[in-house]
């Protein structure tokens, strides 16, 4: 057969029956693994179709302020196909925050961030504010009225830090308000700085992944402590696992299915579910309109500054929070993972994030 | 055996639902990089016959493509295409020769289109025109 002799030409170059047993058919998972465990694979295809789109955007978008949002329009209304490539865009990029924060929980309730996997969580909480960076600065990029006023009270909010607050924000946008070097900068950083650094994260985390081996899930298998001898490496190695091709593989598959179900049912039948009258109009930065606010994911911490007398306190609430988020392998090191034998940690996670849904709502209709 | 057929339907039903993701995919990113199809820019030109004085030429847009007006000096007015056959470049009119230069590789056209000398291979093609009341119509 042909296909087996090609497999053959290219398996005697470059071992590629050897990777496929290693890394694919004789990469075993812990048995009782769960569907939770596939999110990283969404997150991966993704920002792959993120980058695709994002390139095809690239071909009629023109990042001039007098330009960008008919450009915008022209993707829209013109170019065959535009309205969706611009859509797979603009709704991939909410939907890849959404499920990050799904990855995020999924891995805080399963203590899979627990040691040896401290870097696994920094590189993916990382990730994640660059994640909140990248649809930031590409959320100014169609000049509209809403994302330059968004725009606006997004960066404002770095103002509130003492001292080098005010000049930060005028270094984030170029000038005093947001305008044309804003749109420069940011979309510099938006189309080759996030990306980069983001791919490079991708590769760091994956590679952390490989090191360690994928975590047993807390719940569903008799579980036994695990007593890991950090002081010297181990690979986490489920013998007796299932292979993670084709057996995981297909619930990666199953799950990207779902994934695709979702934003496909968005991008075709409610496409206008994230855009507010104001992202029709074309920024007009001398006329405000009434009631702007960031992006859903910021809406938390926008409403933060709102409540606290002093944006100062509310901001440092903030820092303190995202602190301990992001040191948190290094401050809880029980070795427990049940998240049922975990009170504490149950009660302090769950009510973190009905704070945080708190605050969103809030944000939403102040 | 049984076993072994069913394995085999179910790889053509995977593999055709691939084909036909990848076709639902793909055609939507070809028809967005694919150029203008239609009529771009075949409408009819019109031009003064004063905007050509004799011996002159006049450069201009046409069907999406470059095109050129000529008025030799014994009178007589052409249209044509204004890229050159051999390599696709957009010739020059040379009004002291009185014959269109193609400054890319030196071929050289009558203002007629017909080559004079070098590489071309053959003719600049040429367009449609009408003059009528003082105004030329091209197309």
């Amino acid at each position: 057969m042909l296909s087996k002799r090609l497999y053959d030409w290219i398996d005697l170059r470059i071992g590629a029956r050897e990777i496929v047993k290693k890394e694919l058919t004789g990469y075993l998972l812990p048995k009782k693994i769960n569907e939770w465990y596939s999110l990283g694979s969404v997150l991966m295809v993704i920002f792959g179709l993120q980058i695709a789109t994002g390139m095809l955007l690239m071909v009629y978008y023109v990042p001039d302020p007098e330009k960008a949002f008919k450009s915008i329009t022209f993707i829209m209304n013109e170019v065959p196909y535009g309205w969706l490539i611009r859509l797979c865009h603009a709704v991939g990029s909410n939907m890849m925050v959404a499920v990050l924060l799904l990855h995020m929980f999924s891995v805080l309730m399963m203590g899979s961030y627990k040691s040896p996997r401290e870097l696994n969580w920094l590189t993916g909480f990382i990730l994640f504010c660059l994640i909140q960076g990248i649809s930031l600065t590409g959320y100014l990029a169609p000049w509209s009225q809403l994302s330059f006023w968004a725009t606006t009270v997004a960066t404002n909010s770095a103002a509130a830090i003492p001292v080098i607050g005010p000049y930060l924000v005028e270094f984030m946008r170029g000038g005093k308000l947001v305008g044309p070097p804003t749109l420069g900068r940011f979309f510099a950083l938006h189309v080759a700085v996030l990306p980069a650094v983001i791919a490079a994260l991708v590769g760091a985390h994956l590679f952390l992944l490989k090191r360690t081996g994928i975590s047993t899930p807390p719940s569903g298998v008799q579980q036994s402590r695990n007593p890991w001898p950090v002081e010297s490496y181990r690979y986490e190695s489920h013998p007796g696992g299932i292979p993670f091709f084709p057996n995981y593989a297909l619930q990666d598959l199953t799950s990207i299915s779902v994934y695709f179900a979702v934003f496909l049912a968005v991008v075709f039948f409610a496409p206008n579910f994230l855009f507010t009258p104001d992202a029709f109009v074309p920024a007009n930065p001398f006329q405000t309109p009434a009631h702007i606010k960031p992006e859903w994911y910021f809406l938390a911490n926008y409403q933060t500054l709102k409540i606290f007398p002093s944006e100062l306190l509310g901001l440092s609430v903030q820092v303190a929070a995202m602190t301990l988020l992001a040191l948190l392998p290094f401050l809880d090191r029980s070795p427990e993972r049940n998240p049922l034998k975990r009170p504490l940690f149950l009660v302090c996670s769950i009510g973190g994030i009905l704070i945080w849904i708190g605050l969103t709502i809030w944000g939403h209709y102040s | 055996m049984e076993n072994d057929s069913r394995r085999k339907f179910l790889g053509v039903c995977l593999a055709g639902a691939t084909v036909a993701a990848a076709a639902a995919a793909g055609y939507p990113v070809i028809r967005y990089l694919a150029p203008k199809s239609g009529k771009v820019g075949t409408d009819k030109l019109v031009f003064a016959t004063s905007d050509i004085p004799d011996g002159e030429a006049k450069f201009f847009e046409y069907a999406g493509t470059s095109a050129v007006l000529v008025k030799t000096n014994a009178g007589a007015l052409l249209a044509l295409s204004a890229v050159c056959t051999h390599m696709g470049c957009i010739v020059q009119w040379e009004k002291d020769k009185q014959d269109f230069l193609c400054p890319c590789h030196a071929g050289h056209y009558s203002p007629e289109g017909e080559v004079l000398s070098g590489p071309p291979p053959k003719p600049l093609a040429k367009i449609p025109f009408t003059v009528a009341d003082g105004k030329i119509t091209v197309g």
